[in-house]
């Protein structure tokens, strides 16, 4: 079978009109490689951009850039306003409240109620603080979790797994990472590190290993950490964690307990 | 002019916007009047145009220069979602003729009075769609501004598959001759 048959294929596909079975016949001779239609199809592109070229102008309604920007912007950078969590804001508000009136109507009640308002006040005064606490952990982990959504929004976002090895063969964790904006990790079934030590994240690219932060994991094993961006853009290929002096390290030097592939 | 065009779409894959805000004023100007012959409606164009460029920024990385120009790139998408739309369009108002002679009576006339360098440009191009023989005209019109397939076009014009495919292939072969000769 000579070639010519697809030189009218190419040139019907180049101009979207090619259907049926010869447009799966096409594509298949095309992914068995062909230069010869690869060029056909090339030049094709081409002329029919000098076509659009030739069009007569039309601007371009300004609504549509603004509007792209805006979206891009929406997922390349994290977003200044993050939503409220209202229920705990609520209950904040509503225990203030409850201090204020407790507090207020002391200073009115007969000295025999006073030893019991005083340990109310007391009792939600700690309550207070208790959730004042949880809530800036909650709004921590909420700003965590915004920020990498935001990131995996981006096209350009890699998940990278890592594996459990040596020491902690159970746990896992994931990278969430931007070559720009840098990323996050997250961590589970990590082993409370000895007292006097922390986990080290190391990025590696080319040359050594780079420190890319030091974070500890809670009671459950689970930890996350926020990973700067490297310094020139350079590509990280492996991500790993070791167990390191609590102040750091500059290069790794205990066992490692998570890796990337 | 190519080479800093392909650079936009790299800084753009690697999450630059001030690249893609260069690129889109580029590339707008040029793609915009190409999706509104196809789809006719401003409205319409403006959802298409948007479409594409989103699609640019996130497939940005995909591009690959040894396949193309930036601009045929940008085209070649704006056609095909271009013509996605007015084929959506047709299914849903099960009109098939009327837009379509529609789409072919808009078909501009000559620029008159645009930038001297870019007229020229366009004549050469222009001429050399209108230089082709009316029948192969037709058929590559009918495909490219119009969505049809070839079988779809056989109908239209009521001639064989075949009688199609030779005048597509000599029409397209004529127009790509006239773009290597023209700078
Ligand atoms: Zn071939």
């Amino acid at each position: 079978m000579t070639h010519e048959p697809f030189d009218t294929l190419a040139a019907t596909y180049a101009l979207g009109a090619l259907d049926g079975d010869e447009r799966a016949q096409f594509e298949r001779h095309l992914a068995g490689g062909c230069d010869v239609c690869e060029e056909t199809l090339r030049e094709s592109a081409e002329a029919l951009a000098a076509l659009a070229r030739a069009e007569p102008r039309a601007i371009p309604p300004p609504e549509v850039k603004d509007a792209l920007l805006r979206r891009i912007a929406a997922t390349t950078s994290p977003r200044l306003e993050r939503p409220q969590p209202r229920r705990l804001v609520w209950a904040v508000a509503t225990l203030a409240a409850m201090i204020v009136g407790a507090a207020f109507t002391g200073t009115f009640v007969a000295s025999r109620y006073e030893g019991r308002l005083g340990q109310m006040a007391r009792e939600a005064a700690a309550l207070r603080a208790r959730v004042q606490q949880d809530e800036a952990a909650l709004r921590e982990q909420i700003a965590v979790y915004q920020a990498a959504v935001d990131l995996l929004r981006d096209p350009t976002t890699r998940v990278v797994t890592l594996h459990g090895l040596g020491p902690s063969p159970e746990a896992t964790g994931r990278v969430i990472w931007h070559p720009v904006s840098g990323g996050h990790v997250f961590v589970a079934n990590l082993p409370a590190v000895p007292a006097g030590s922390a986990y080290e994240l190391w990025t590696i690219g080319d040359g050594a290993p780079q420190p890319a932060g030091l974070f500890r994991v809670d009671a459950s094993g689970r930890g996350t950490h926020r990973i700067a961006a490297v310094q020139g853009g350079k590509p990280v290929k492996v991500f790993a964690v070791t167990i390191e002096p609590e102040a750091g390290v500059p290069a790794p030097t205990g066992p490692m307990v998570l890796a990337s592939k | 002019m190519a080479t800093a065009g392909a650079d936009l779409i790299r800084q753009m894959a690697a999450g630059d916007r001030q690249a893609f805000a260069l690129f889109y004023d580029r590339h707008a100007p040029v793609v915009f009047p190409l999706i509104l012959r196809i789809v006719r409606e401003r409205a319409d164009a403006s959802d298409v145009l948007q479409e594409v460029f989103w699609e640019a920024w996130r497939d940005a990385e995909g591009y690959d220069p040894s396949r193309g120009s930036p601009e045929a790139w940008m085209i070649t998408r704006a056609r095909t979602r271009a013509i996605d739309r007015v084929r959506a369009t047709r299914r849903r108002s099960q009109t098939f003729v009327a837009p379509l002679d529609e789409a072919m009576a808009a078909a501009p006339a000559d620029p008159a009075g645009a930038a001297a360098e870019q007229a020229a440009d366009r004549g050469t191009i222009r001429s050399a769609l209108g230089r082709l023989p009316e029948a192969q005209r037709e058929v590559i019109e009918l495909a490219y501004y119009a969505g049809l397939t070839q079988t779809e076009i056989a109908d239209r014009i009521k001639q064989p598959l075949g009688t199609v495919k030779t005048r597509i292939r000599l029409g397209l072969e004529r127009l790509r001759d006239v773009v290597k000769t023209s700078p």
